[in-house]
C-alpha cells in the first residue's frame, strides 16, 4: 500500500515535472486576434466587438484584442484559419453551431470543432421567425399553410445553407410537408433588406436584430424558435406551443483556440472569460441582446460538443442533409 | 422636428467646442489611415472604439464618422503618386491619377481629388439631409435581380476601359472573373479553384490583386525601362503643383456625375464605394468629348471616381441611419458602436436620438470643410515625394505594397500572392493588356454571380425575372446601350470616311 502510494506520488511528481513548463503562467505579450466567421455587423461580430470593449474597459487583458473577420464557406474559412494557427496562444475565435455543422456536411470542411481547442461556452441564443408587418401571416401555421398549398413560392432569406435558419426550415418542411425556398445572403444587412423590401417572406432572426424593426412597426414576429418565451416578446407563442414540435436546435456560441493550444493559455483564457461573465457590461449586453448565459469550461465544452455533434448528425439526417462525417 | 429645425439643432450640437475637436481628430486620423494602405477605416474605427465609450454618444459618433469619410479623402494620395490604391475604392483613381503624375502633374491630380472629394462629399451630405427617408425606401426595392443588372452595367464598362484592343480587355476581364470565383461558394459551401491551398478557401483579398497588378507591376516595368534617376518629373514652383482653373472647369460635369452616382450607389446596401467609383469613371468617359484621352491622365478621370467615392459616404449613411442596415464593413462597425452607446439606428432614430442623428449630419458639413483645408496644403508637400531618386522610391513602393497587403490580411501567404500578381501586372504591361478590366471583373464578378444565383432561386429558375422587374430591366438596357454605342460610332466613322472618300 505504502509502496503503491509512493509510486503514485512519484508518478504525479514526474507528470507534474514533465508538465511544469506547460502549466507555467501564461500571459499574452502580443495583440490577440479574435476571429469571427461572420462579416462585420453580423450577430457574432457584434458580440466579439462587445467582448473586446469590455475586456479593454475592465482591463481584463494586458494586450490589445483585434477582431478579424474570416468569412466564407460558413465557418470553413475561419476554422481553417484557426487550424493553420496550431499551437498559437494569441489567436482565439468565436464559434457557433455552424462550426459543428460544416464539417458534418462538407467534405472540404476538414476541421472539426473538437479538433481545435474549445475554451468555453458563453451563451445560447434564442431566435424568432419574423415576417413583414403588412404580410398576411399572423402565425407560423398561416405561413406553413401557404407554403404547403403553393410549394416553392414563398422565400426565406438567411445565411449559409448550413446555418440554423436553414436547419429549422428543413425540419419544419419535413414535419409539415410544406416547401419554400432558402436564399443565402452573406451579410445580415442584406438579409433584413431583402425582407423589408418584400423580396422574401420570412427570416429567422436574432431578437436583437428584430427588436427595433418590430417596435417601428416594420416587422412582425410569428413564432419563437426556442422552448421558452422571451421577456421582450411575451405575446408570441413558441413553435412547440403552436403545435410544431421539431427537435430542439440550440444555437450556442463560445470561444475556441487553435489545435494544441498550450494548456496554460487555455486556463488563462478560461479565467479571463470568467471575469468577463461577472462584469456589469457583459450582463447588460446579454440582457440587451436577449442571450442566455452559459458557464462551461474547456473540458465541459468538449463533452457538450461531442454530444451536440451526435445530436446534430441525427437532426441533419432527419432534415435530409448529406452527412459526410 | 422638420429638416430645417433638425439641421439647426444639429449644428448647435456639432459646433460645441468639444465636438468640433472630435470632428477634427476624426478627420485627421481618417486622412492618415486613408493614405496608409493596409490600415482601413473599418479596422481603425474598431481599434478606437473602446476609447470612445466614456464620451458622449454624439461626440463619439462624430469622430467615428470623421475617420470613415476622412479615409476616403486620403485614399487617393498613394493611388496618384505611387499607383498604390490606399483603399479598394480608390483603384479607379489610379487609372488617370497616376498617369497625370507621370506627366509631372501629380500636384494637380491631388488637388483635383481633394476638390472633387469636397464637392461630392458635400453634395452627398445635402442629399442625406434632404431625401434620406424616400431614398431609403427606394433602396429597399433593390434586390438580387437589380444588383445583378447593376453589376452587368458595371461589367459593360469594360468596353470603355479596354484601351485600343477590346479583345485584350475582354481577356483581362475574364481573368478577373476567374480570380474572383476562387474560394468557398456560399450557396453550396464547396471550394472552387483552391488547388489544395487552404488559405485560398476564403478567396483572394482584393487589395492583393490591386496592389500587385498596379503598383508592383508598374515598378517592375519601370525598373526594366530606365536609367533615369527620378521616377517622375516634378515641376518647380507652387503654382505648378496645384490644379489650374482650366482643370477645374474640365471637371464640372465630373463633380456632378461623381456626386449623384456615388450617392445613389452608396445607398444600396449590396454595392459600395468601389463599384460607385468605377461606374462614375465609366459614365464620365462615355459622355466625354475626348474619351480616347482617358487613361492617359485627364483631370475628369480623377474627379469622377474620387467624387463618387466620397458621395458614397452620404449615401451609405442613409440605410444605416434610417433603416438600421449597414452596407459595408465601416458602416457595420458604426452600427455596433451606436448600439453600444445605447442608440438603435432605424426608422425611429430621428425621433429617439435627434442629438446624435442631426449632430452627425451637421458635423459632416463641418468635417468636409476641415478635410479640404487639411488636404490642400498637403498637396505640394506630397508631390515632393516624387523628387526622391528611383533607387529610393522603388524599394519604398515595394515596401509599402508588402506592408499594405500584410496589414490587410495578416498572412505571409498573401505577400507571396502579391509577388505573383506583380509578375502578372508586369507581363500584362509588356504585352499591352489593360489591367483595369481585370480589376473590374474581380470587383464585380463575385457580387454578380451571387446576385444571379439569388435571383434564380427567387424565381425558381426563371430568367425572365431579370427583365420583368422595371429597375433591373432599365439597367440591363443601359448596359446593352453601353455595349452597342461604341460599335455604332465605329460604323458612323466608317460611313463618314466612306462618304468623304466618295
Amino acid at each position: 500500500m505504502k509502496r503503491r502510494s509512493l509510486i503514485t506520488g512519484a508518478a504525479i511528481f514526474a507528470i507534474s515535472a514533465a508538465f511544469a513548463p506547460a502549466f507555467a503562467q501564461f500571459t499574452p505579450t502580443q495583440p490577440i486576434e479574435l476571429v469571427v466567421h461572420g462579416g462585420p455587423g453580423s450577430g457574432n461580430d457584434v458580440m466579439a466587438r462587445q467582448m473586446v470593449t469590455i475586456i479593454e474597459q475592465e482591463k481584463l487583458l494586458p494586450v490589445r484584442v483585434q477582431v478579424a473577420n474570416k468569412t466564407g464557406g460558413g465557418s470553413t474559412t475561419a476554422s481553417a484559419y484557426m487550424a493553420s494557427k496550431k499551437g498559437d496562444p494569441n489567436t482565439i475565435a468565436i464559434f457557433t453551431v455552424v462550426w459543428v455543422v460544416d464539417p458534418l456536411t462538407q467534405e472540404a470542411a476538414q476541421n472539426r470543432l473538437n479538433d481545435l481547442t474549445p475554451i468555453t461556452r458563453l451563451v445560447t441564443e434564442p431566435a424568432l421567425a419574423v415576417v413583414r408587418a403588412d404580410s398576411p401571416y399572423k402565425t407560423m401555421a398561416d405561413f406553413l399553410k401557404v407554403a404547403k398549398d403553393k410549394p416553392g413560392t414563398l422565400k426565406q432569406s438567411g445565411g449559409s445553407i448550413t446555418s440554423r435558419d436553414n436547419i429549422v426550415r428543413q425540419l419544419l418542411m419535413k414535419q409539415t410537408g410544406a416547401n419554400w425556398a432558402f436564399i443565402s445572403f452573406p451579410g445580415g444587412g442584406e438579409r433584413i433588406a431583402a425582407l423589408l423590401g418584400g423580396h422574401v417572406d420570412l427570416m429567422i432572426m436574432d431578437p436583437s436584430e428584430a427588436g427595433e424593426q418590430v417596435k417601428a412597426g416594420k416587422l412582425r414576429v410569428i413564432a419563437q424558435i426556442g422552448d421558452n418565451r422571451l421577456d421582450a416578446f411575451k405575446d408570441v407563442a413558441t413553435l412547440t406551443e403552436q403545435g410544431f414540435k421539431i427537435p430542439d436546435v440550440p444555437q450556442t456560441r463560445g470561444v475556441v483556440g487553435p489545435p494544441e493550444m498550450p494548456p496554460a493559455a487555455v486556463a488563462y483564457y478560461e479565467g479571463v472569460l470568467d471575469k468577463l461573465r461577472q462584469t456589469a457590461g457583459w450582463k447588460k449586453f446579454l440582457a440587451e441582446s436577449q442571450l442566455e448565459n452559459v458557464n462551461e469550461k474547456s473540458a465541459q465544452t468538449r463533452t457538450f460538443l461531442t454530444a451536440y455533434e451526435g445530436q446534430l448528425r441525427d437532426i441533419l439526417k432527419e432534415a435530409g442533409a448529406k452527412v459526410v462525417r | 422636428m422638420d429638416i430645417a429645425d433638425g439641421l439647426l439643432h444639429g449644428f448647435y450640437v456639432a459646433l460645441q467646442p468639444t465636438n468640433v475637436l472630435w470632428c477634427f481628430i476624426g478627420c485627421l486620423l481618417g486622412t492618415v489611415v486613408g493614405i496608409l494602405p493596409g490600415l482601413g477605416p473599418a479596422a481603425t474605427i474598431s481599434l478606437l472604439l473602446p476609447l470612445t465609450f466614456s464620451m458622449d454618444p454624439a461626440g463619439g459618433v462624430i469622430m467615428m464618422a470623421g475617420i470613415y469619410y476622412g479615409a476616403k479623402y486620403g485614399g487617393s494620395t498613394t493611388s496618384i503618386l505611387l499607383n498604390i490604391p490606399g483603399e479598394s475604392s480608390s483603384v479607379a483613381t489610379c487609372l488617370d491619377g497616376y498617369q497625370m503624375a507621370r506627366k509631372g502633374r501629380a500636384g494637380a491630380a491631388l488637388g483635383i481629388a481633394a476638390v472633387a472629394s469636397f464637392v461630392a462629399g458635400s453634395v452627398g451630405i445635402v442629399l442625406l439631409t434632404l431625401v434620406a427617408p424616400p431614398v431609403a425606401a427606394f433602396a429597399l426595392r433593390f434586390s438580387s435581380p437589380e444588383y445583378f443588372a447593376l453589376m452587368v452595367l458595371g461589367l459593360a464598362l469594360v468596353v470603355l476601359l479596354s484601351g485600343p484592343s477590346l479583345i485584350k480587355g475582354l481577356l483581362a476581364l475574364l481573368v478577373g472573373l476567374w480570380l474572383t470565383s476562387i474560394g468557398t461558394d456560399i450557396f453550396t459551401a464547396q471550394a472552387r479553384f483552391i488547388f489544395g491551398q487552404a488559405p485560398l478557401l476564403g478567396g483572394i483579398e482584393f487589395m492583393v490583386v490591386a496592389i500587385g497588378v498596379f503598383a508592383v507591376g508598374e515598378v517592375l516595368a519601370n525598373i526594366e525601362g530606365g536609367e533615369e534617376s527620378q521616377l517622375l518629373p516634378v515641376p518647380r514652383g507652387l503654382r505648378n503643383l496645384l490644379p489650374t482653373w482650366a482643370d477645374l472647369m474640365a471637371c464640372r460635369f465630373a463633380f456632378l456625375n461623381g456626386s449623384v452616382v456615388g450617392f445613389l450607389i452608396g445607398v444600396l446596401p449590396g454595392a459600395g464605394g468601389t463599384i460607385a467609383s468605377f461606374i462614375s469613371y465609366g459614365l464620365e468617359k462615355a459622355v466625354s468629348r475626348h474619351p480616347e484621352k482617358f487613361g492617359t491622365g485627364v483631370p475628369e478621370g480623377v474627379a469622377a471616381p474620387e467624387g463618387a467615392n466620397n458621395a458614397d459616404t452620404g449615401g451609405a449613411l442613409v440605410p444605416l441611419l434610417t433603416l438600421g442596415i449597414p452596407g459595408g464593413s465601416s458602416t457595420a462597425i458604426l452600427l455596433s458602436a451606436l448600439i453600444i452607446w445605447g442608440i438603435r439606428p432605424g426608422p425611429l432614430m430621428m425621433q429617439e436620438s435627434p442629438d446624435v442623428f442631426w449632430g452627425l449630419v451637421a458635423s459632416m458639413y463641418i468635417g468636409n470643410v476641415m478635410l479640404l483645408v487639411l488636404n490642400l496644403p498637403l498637396v505640394p508637400l506630397f508631390a515632393q515625394l516624387l523628387r526622391l531618386p528611383t533607387f529610393v522610391l522603388h524599394p519604398f513602393i515595394f515596401g509599402i505594397s508588402i506592408i499594405g497587403v500584410y496589414g490587410v490580411t495578416g498572412r505571409v501567404f498573401d505577400t507571396v500572392l502579391l509577388a505573383g500578381f506583380g509578375l502578372l501586372g508586369y507581363i500584362m504591361t509588356k504585352l499591352k493588356y489593360p489591367s483595369a478590366p481585370l480589376i473590374l471583373g474581380f470587383v464585380l464578378g463575385d457580387a454578380m454571380e451571387r446576385a444571379l444565383r439569388q435571383s434564380l432561386m427567387m424565381s425558381q429558375g426563371d430568367l425572365a425575372m431579370l427583365v420583368q422587374r422595371p429597375i433591373s430591366a432599365v439597367m440591363l438596357a443601359l448596359a446593352a446601350l453601353v455595349l452597342v454605342l461604341p460599335m455604332l460610332s465605329y460604323f458612323n466613322r466608317a460611313r463618314v470616311r466612306a462618304l468623304a472618300e466618295g
